[in-house]
């Protein structure tokens, strides 16, 4: 039971922290290498790491999409989709795409003579999903030591996640401890007291029948 | 922006059940608090008209219309992303 227990409260908060790792904006500093567009398949459940631009048809099944190749400050390469978020959930409200791959290719500098851009985004990298983080905007910062500025929104959105979380777990509990164990009490004191009163009547029972017994001899 | 409509749409309902929700929370406290006084001071008058007069006040108080803040602060701030993701 208490493996089951924590089983799920562990994989409930690795949910919600995977929720926020992948919505929430991230600043990654980078070398814009080169930018690229890919007829992309929208069929199977991967879907869901492509976004939905108002401008797209309901019943598409692919469509171009476009990407940022870069190498980041450690030297590792990474590859940004970028996209509309429109309307549509993760709420950035994104409409600027042409822009930021206008942008994007303005920011485009060699190995010899780099420059080097902070890009935000959201989202994930995974190779065998074909998922890409969606760049959200770019500016350019002095170097690759150059720091990614405090982030305020992460900061208001996840204190203000924990207070509620922290605001319902407390009523909750106040709640059950003022209403639901004394109930859970007072079952179990009459679940006991019902088993005493079986126990005794069992006996008187039991002392009848052998009464009777003894009456019969 | 069919989108923008179905946003809007959902948006409405959610914080409508949220403004429904605080207005009668709200309206309640300030009834507790009027009994409260009243409880403490006998006066003035009847109770129940003393409340009844009290809440009166709270209809028409700015405090009350405050809480269509409810709708005005998620609009400024689908407003301040929408500006600053595109256009700072």
């Amino acid at each position: 039971m208490f493996y089951v227990k924590w089983f799920f409260i562990i994989g409930f908060w690795s949910i919600v922290a995977g929720f926020f790792h992948y919505t929430l904006p991230q600043v990654d500093i980078v070398r814009v290498v080169n930018t690229y567009e890919e007829r992309q398949e929208l069929t199977d459940w991967t879907r869901i790491f492509w976004s939905t631009p108002d401008s797209q048809s309901t019943n598409i099944n692919n469509r171009d999409v476009q990407f940022i190749q870069t190498v980041r400050a450690n030297g590792r390469p990474m590859v940004y989709r970028n996209e509309d978020t429109g309307w549509h959930w993760p709420p950035y409200f994104k409409f600027d795409t042409a822009n930021l791959y206008t942008e994007a290719n303005d920011a485009i500098s060699t190995k010899e003579n780099p420059r080097w851009f902070a890009i935000k985004h959201y989202g994930w990298r995974n190779e065998f999903f074909s998922s890409f983080p969606n760049a959200v905007s770019l500016w350019q910062v002095e170097g690759p030591e150059a720091s990614k500025s405090i982030p305020w929104v992460n900061i208001v959105i996840l204190t203000l996640f924990f207070g509620l979380v922290w605001g319902i777990w407390s009523r909750w509990r106040r709640f059950r401890i003022s209403r639901i164990d004394p109930t859970l009490e007072d079952l179990q004191d009459n679940w006991e007291a019902a088993e005493d009163a079986v126990q005794d009547q069992g006996g008187r029972f039991m002392r009848w029948v052998k009464g009777l017994w003894r009456g019969r001899r | 922006m069919l989108g923008a409509l179905r946003l809007m749409a959902i948006g409405f309902a959610v914080l409508t059940v949220v403004y429904i929700c605080l207005s009668l929370y709200s309206r309640a406290v300030r009834r507790a608090k009027l009994e409260a006084e009243w409880d403490r001071d006998q006066g003035p008058g009847e109770r129940d008209g003393f409340v009844h007069q009290g809440l009166e006040e709270y209809d028409g108080s700015l405090r009350r219309k405050l809480i269509l803040g409810v709708y005005v602060v998620p609009l400024c701030l689908v407003a301040l992303i929408i500006y600053l993701t595109n256009f700072a």
